[in-house]
């Protein structure tokens, strides 16, 4: 630095905008990341509903369970604007063919192998 | 009067010098004892110089000056009001006085004209004035329903007594003129409200629907509007519009059931909703105070969340320990971000239906035997009159007429029907011959159902969602009527309701206007979505009815008809009758098949009601529960239970958010009232339905991720079933 004299007033200062950081979307790179979806699908092996006589209790823990997911996947939103958002994404092409492999999964042996 | 500073008036200073001459030279109050009104020496010549500056300056130039003028200068209070006071009935004959009258008359018709905020046509004078000039109205109002001096709204009937009493066609121009001017003075007084977003301190009883239906009432206009509906077709044409107008501004949200009750059952009436409103209050209050803290707030309580990958999360607050629910609730309500969403369409109609009416029992016992009047007599005359004018799209009818038509309609016949039960329920000697389906025909002819499916697509098509609500009620209330048709005793009655109903569950157009109508529901407003369901569900509950028509009522109506055609036939002389016996015995089988078809047909017309869109419509309208009343939470309940047990089309409910809306309903911080009749009900079709859900995730592990989402009806059914549908196999 030349002088000390100017206080620093002197000195050129950018001006330019810097570009904002994008905001964090919950879409379907998200949801198809390690965090998304296949978490909840992990996660789900150790959900316990107690079934017949507990219906209200399992909806709560169900419910409990969905909350503490989007809360990891995506902390800012609320649970049920979440639940829009997530539903939203749901109708994008990539999120549609992968949903349609995960219920594949499900199905039994013989009419996956029709497919092949 | 204070006048403002010239320099900073609104108005044209010259304007206002213009129009203050001319009030003053109109007349004034004498300054003798007796405080009469003396009319000024050029009183008509004035007045028709107030008319040419009201019509050259104000609305040639699309300025409001005049009026504002007009209104500083007290000109309806201070001086037409005493000149129509100076016309008493016993001088009808008096010709000058007579034109005094029909010249304050033109006068004030536009001075209480409805004023519109129509973006393309407005100006600035119009925002600078329009606020002023909307409480000035009211200010006319109050002062022309409660003049004492004379009846104000009955001078202006009898204004155009004279050319009413012409027979219509020796009616000249301005004849028919003078009646659509005095209509239209009835349809502003009916019209005119405090403007929605302005608090009104003036006395409110004194402009209320009561209020002016009680001037209405004294002032004998009743008489005059049935007299008008009932000759609607003969003597009048063109005035079908208007006098529709004012009842509409007459009758516009009022509720029906409480017109036709008594003064007893009124108070009962009232008394049970306050005592309603009050327990809700208190179940409210009492849920509050569960989750309320029960030591001070800085009491600091603060717990940790362990989760899952070994996270932990902090939750402050002594109530968040209680249990897991609101500790879950607390997490999510601390969270601030809000999703972007597109601001809502302003709606320039809707301050035309405005609040609900509440009315005073006179003015309930006065409007009631009017309703009553107006069924035994006008209805038909006035409504086919007026479907006639519609659909030949006359050149006076406005957009909104439409609206108001099917308005009207569906409020009458709603009124009819409750008529009749309150008939039916005091036992009232009912020796008439007119049954009183005869009294509302006019709407259950077949053109009138051209008429409404026609506006029903159009509207639809238009996005015009006011009138396609209006539709849809008017629809709802038709159908209802026809149903009770078929329970009526007299055979006509029920052969006419059937015919009606056969062609409605034959037309395939209407059931997937209905269909396509609830399935596109999107940011449509509230009152829509209640026309729609309603629409709907009485839809599928009647056409279901309809279907299940057991086997010997169709014998018994084809017997009928064969009776009818047999009669006919003697009539005419000729001689088939071997042809008819034959057919006799295959009567049964015919009647089987019949009903067995149509139950096929019903099913297949039910599954246009499960796809997502419909589900989420129930859904938007269910989230509403803390406000609606029992039957359209019953709307709601038939509808999820018909579409989880009857239609094996639970799975379109296993979403999470429709999980959290039953669960809420039942269990969660604010639930359905414990004391009000559906709470039973839904508590088990929740349970019913929240337990199926469980029994499927374990059954179809994979249903944990589409839980997410809406699903596709193929994917919806391989998850009910397990199997894929087959396309080529008819379920």
């Amino acid at each position: 630095k030349p002088t000390d004299s100017g206080l620093g007033i002197d000195e050129e200062v950018s001006v330019q905008k810097r570009a904002r950081v994008p905001n964090v979307k919950l879409d379907e790179d998200r949801l198809l990341s390690d965090a998304g979806i296949p978490r909840l699908r992990k996660r789900a092996r150790n959900l316990k509903l107690k079934g017949k006589g507990h219906e209200f209790s399992d909806a709560s823990r169900l419910l409990t369970f969905y909350q503490l997911w989007l809360d990891d996947l995506f902390p800012k939103a609320k649970f049920l604007d979440a639940l829009a958002m997530v539903e939203k994404a749901g109708h994008k092409k990539r999120l549609v063919v992968a949903r349609n492999e995960w219920i594949n999964e499900g199905k039994p042996k013989h009419s996956t192998a029709d497919d092949d | 009067m204070e006048q403002p500073d010239a320099a900073e008036d609104i108005v044209h200073p010259e304007v206002r010098a213009h129009i203050n001459s001319l009030v003053s030279a109109l007349g004034g109050v004498s300054a003798d004892d007796d405080g009469q009104y003396q009319l000024g020496d050029d009183a008509l010549e004035v007045l028709r110089d107030i008319k040419r500056w009201i019509r050259f300056y104000d609305e040639k130039t699309n300025r409001m000056d005049v009026a504002r003028c007009l209104h500083q200068a007290n000109l309806i209070e201070g001086d037409l009001l005493p000149i129509l006071a100076l016309w008493p009935e016993n001088a009808s004959d008096s010709k000058f006085k007579a034109r005094i009258a029909l010249a304050s008359i033109e006068i004030m018709v536009p001075l209480t004209w409805p004023m519109e905020y129509d973006k393309e046509r407005t100006t600035l004078n119009h925002y600078r004035h329009m606020p002023v000039l909307e409480l000035a109205q009211v200010a006319y109002k109050r002062a022309i329903i409660n003049f004492d001096g004379a009846r104000i709204l009955h001078s202006a009937v009898r204004t155009a007594l004279p050319s009413m009493a012409i027979p219509i066609g020796d009616r000249t121009a301005r004849d028919q003129g003078i009646i659509k001017l005095v209509l239209f003075f009835l349809r502003n007084m009916a019209m005119i409200t405090p403007p929605p977003n302005v608090k009104y301190d003036g006395d409110e009883s004194q402009i209320s629907r009561s209020a002016t239906i009680d001037a209405f009432s004294y002032q004998d206009i009743f008489l005059v509007l049935l007299t008008l509906a009932s000759n609607m077709g003969e003597d009048f044409r063109t005035e079908d519009t208007t006098v529709m107008e004012i009842i509409y501004h007459l009758v516009k949200r009022v509720n029906v059931d409480h017109l036709f009750m008594n003064e007893q059952q009124l108070n009962k009436a009232k008394a049970s909703e306050l005592s309603d409103l009050m327990s809700k209050e208190t179940s409210m209050l009492q849920s509050y105070s569960r989750k309320g803290s029960t030591r001070h707030n800085r009491f600091g309580a603060m717990i940790w969340v362990k989760r899952e990958d070994g996270k932990m999360s902090s939750v402050s607050g002594p109530d968040a320990l209680a249990d897991s629910v609101t500790k879950n609730q607390k997490m999510d309500s601390t969270k601030s971000y809000r999703p972007p969403r597109r601001a809502r369409k302003e709606d320039k109609d809707e301050k035309d239906l405005g609040p609900p009416a509440k009315l005073n029992a006179r003015a309930n016992n006065q409007l009631r035997s009017f309703v009553e009047d107006f069924l035994d007599s006008a209805f038909n005359p006035l409504f086919q009159h007026v479907r006639k004018t519609i659909d030949r799209e006359a050149p006076y009818v406005m957009q909104y007429h439409r609206r108001q038509f099917f308005y009207l309609v569906s409020w009458f016949l709603e009124a009819e029907r409750a008529r009749r039960k309150s008939n039916n329920q005091s036992k009232k000697p009912n020796g008439e011959d007119v049954s009183s389906f005869n009294l509302v025909a006019a709407v259950l002819t077949q053109e009138m159902f051209i008429t409404l499916t026609k506006s029903l697509h159009e509207a639809f098509e238009m996005k015009d969602w006011n009138e396609l609500t209006a539709v849809m009620r008017c629809f709802t209330q038709i159908l209802l009527t026809v149903q009770e048709m078929t329970e009526s005793k007299s055979e006509d009655d029920q052969e006419i309701a059937e015919n009606v109903l056969s062609r409605l569950f034959y037309e395939e157009a209407t059931h997937d206007a209905i269909a396509t109508i609830i399935r596109n529901y999107k940011t449509q407003n509230f009152d829509y979505l209640d026309a729609a369901t309603e629409l709907v569900h009485h839809f599928l509950r009647i056409l279901e009815a309809y279907s299940k028509q057991n086997v010997d009522m169709q014998v018994r109506s084809r017997k009928r008809t064969r009776k009818k055609k047999k009669e006919a036939n003697q009539a005419a002389g000729t001689e088939d009758n071997a042809e008819e016996n034959d057919e006799s015995g295959n009567d049964e089988e015919a009647a089987e098949r019949i009903s067995k078809e149509r139950k096929f047909d019903f099913q297949k017309f039910a599954l246009r009601f499960t796809p997502q869109g419909v589900v989420d419509a129930y859904v938007a309208f269910t989230k509403f529960y803390r406000e609606l009343n029992d039957s359209q939470l019953k709307r709601a309940h038939r509808f999820f239970y018909r579409l989880a047990f009857r239609q094996e089309m639970s799975v379109m409910l296993f979403r999470v958010d429709i999980v959290h809306l039953m669960l809420n309903m039942i269990k969660g911080p604010e639930p359905l009232e414990k004391s009000s009749g559906m709470y039973k009900d839904w508590e088990e079709l929740a349970k019913q339905i929240l337990r199926k859900c469980v029994k499927k995730i374990e059954q179809r592990p994979e249903l944990i991720v589409e839980m997410l989402f809406s699903k596709l009806q193929s994917t919806a059914f391989f998850l009910e079933y397990g199997y894929e549908k087959q396309t080529s196999e008819k379920k």
